[in-house]
């Protein structure tokens, strides 16, 4: 019980990962950005990529495990400012209607999907085994030393996320952008650099989570399709508010679990949407209960 | 940063001429001009409709000028995004007020300093020890300026929580936090009862003494108009329909008929 308590905790936490960089764009663009699937997926290949050509695929420790999700972080940080550079920065200087960024987004993730089928086949790539398969003992239980570190990782990357948005300049910048764009820009905030920074976080926090991805569900083009977790856990949560995001991710991850226990693994994902639309059309809010409009 | 630095008299000239703003059919602003010399409280009256809120909307980039020219103090601002413009120094109030609701009064301030804590990226994530220090002194920038309008206790309400007078005020501050060379206020007095308007009277002159910046209002209420303005400017229909002391305008028979005889 306490194991798949903690088993559901853990796959929450990357769910939280997913929904929080998924939440960041849609605060202050106010749309739902699919292309983050996209970035998952590109970043989980340049993180097995990067393990393969500096270490050559032999070494096999924990601080490899850190040197791959750095890297994933940084290369989703830049993709991800890169795809607002392509697909949305234009768009938004012609203030075109929301709906625009909407398809955009889900074109530049199909988009990617496809230049990585390109360049590394369809196949099924596994993913390094970082940490042997050992488990921790405690309280009469045992943990997977994965799932530890998944959820230590993903605690500490959106602790860290929480402090540069309450804590610092940048954050309130963000925040601020994310209220009112156009009186931000009249106090003198570059809503440009702002929308490239939020980017920049949600990719790291997208490199971040295709790395666990990879780990838990090994390596193809079409991975980053898991991104409708962390839009479920927004919609339970409460679209567009961080701390329902987490905690609607969280839920998510142990209400799966416990679904795969009484209903098997066929019938859960289809409960799952069932809760979804349940609180679409009975509390849109979401668990937060914070209104935030979605224009599209 | 140092205390909140008086502006220099020569700075904070503002030009504004021939100013065209048309949207669709309607000519919102059409050939306005007004100028506004270092350190002069210039307001700007004229019937609803007239093109006022336009014509301070091109002025801080929110529209570009159909034609016309915007200059402060030698550089042209046309053609300018409007954050650009802000950090050149033209801080404004609104008509109906704009805080970020979400945000805490000192936060509300603290936005529009923010041009002055350049951010890095690398060092607001790795939250650097410089960081962390103008973060701080950005807070403390910012509790001045709450201080200045008589906001100080408040700093973790919620703007829409205050009274709408300290609504006002909590727009003034953040104005102030851009430290700005001209300052344009959109009906500030607007919903006040009479003695807030006294009193807002009294904190504009006094944050006019402070820190010595050009101020351009509009308002309707006379008593602010009359009070507070070296010269006026009357706006009818987008065009310029008198301008000069506040005394000989309230006379000009144009006016009378055109504005000030048409509310009374």
């Amino acid at each position: 019980m306490l194991q798949n308590i903690f088993f559901g905790l853990s796959l929450g936490a990357v769910y939280s990962l997913i929904a929080v960089g998924f939440a960041l764009v849609f605060n202050i663009l106010k749309f739902s950005n699919f292309s983050h699937g996209g970035v998952m997926s590109f970043t989980a290949y340049a993180g097995y990529y990067a393990y393969i050509r500096l270490f050559d695929g032999h070494v096999s420790s924990s601080w490899m495990f850190f040197a791959v999700v750095t890297t994933a972080a940084v290369i989703g940080a830049l993709t991800a400012v890169a795809i607002e550079r392509v697909g949305f920065r234009r768009l938004r200087r012609n203030q075109a209607p929301v709906i625009y960024y909407f398809i955009s987004s889900i074109t530049l993730g199909i988009l990617l999907e496809n230049i990585i089928t390109i360049f590394a086949s369809s196949n099924f790539y596994s993913y390094p085994v970082f940490f042997s398969s050992d488990n921790l003992s405690l309280l009469g239980t045992t943990f997977s030393v994965a799932d530890v570190v998944t959820l230590l990782v993903s605690s500490a990357s959106l602790a860290g996320l929480l402090l540069v948005l309450y804590r610092s300049k940048l954050g309130l910048a963000v925040r601020t952008v994310s209220f009112d764009v156009n009186t931000a820009s009249l106090m003198g905030i570059d809503a440009d650099r702002v929308v490239m920074a939020t980017f920049a976080m949600s990719g790291a926090l997208g490199g971040i989570s295709g790395v666990f991805l990879g780990m838990n569900y090994s390596l193809y083009p079409q991975l980053g399709q898991l991104v409708v977790k962390g839009f479920i856990a927004s919609v339970i949560g409460g679209l567009g508010s961080i701390t329902g995001a987490v905690i609607g991710a969280l839920l998510l991850g142990i209400v799966e679990v416990a679904l795969i226990g009484m209903v098997g693994s066929g019938w859960m994902p289809a409960c799952v949407f069932v809760i979804m639309l349940v609180f679409l059309l009975v509390r849109p809010r979401g668990i937060s209960g914070v209104i935030v409009q979605e224009k599209a | 940063m140092n205390a909140p630095d008086q502006a220099t008299p020569s700075s904070g000239h503002l030009e504004v001429t021939g100013l065209c703003k048309a949207f669709g059919g309607v000519q919102a602003v059409n050939g306005f001009s007004f100028d506004a010399k270092p350190g002069e409280i210039v307001g700007i009256i004229g019937p609803n409709g007239a093109g006022k809120t336009t014509a301070f909307n091109l002025v801080t980039g929110v529209y570009t000028p159909d034609s016309g020219s915007v200059v402060l103090d030698g550089v042209a601002l046309g053609g300018q995004r409007q954050d650009e413009i802000a950090r050149q120094g033209v801080g404004r109030t609104f008509q109906n007020i704009r805080l970020f609701k979400g945000l805490n009064v000192l936060e509300n301030v603290m936005t529009a300093s923010d041009p002055y804590a350049d951010y890095n990226f690398l060092a607001a994530v790795l939250s650097l020890p410089a960081k962390r220090r103008s973060d701080r002194q950005a807070a403390e920038k910012a509790r001045e300026y709450l201080d200045l309008v008589g906001l100080r206790g408040l700093e973790d309400d919620r703007p829409e929580a205050l009274p709408y007078g300290l609504q006002r005020k909590l727009e003034l501050a953040r104005a102030l936090a851009l430290r700005p060379k001209v300052i344009l206020l959109d009906e500030p007095a607007a919903g006040l009862n009479p003695s807030e308007v006294r009193e807002f009277i009294d904190l504009v002159k006094r944050l006019h003494e402070r820190f010595n910046f050009t101020i351009v209002f509009i308002e309707h209420r006379m008593e602010v108009v009359m009070n507070l303005s070296h010269k006026l400017f009357v706006m009818s229909f987008g065009k310029l329909l008198a301008s000069g002391a506040p005394e000989a305008v309230r006379r000009n028979p144009e006016v009378i008929e055109a504005y000030i005889g048409e509310e009374e």
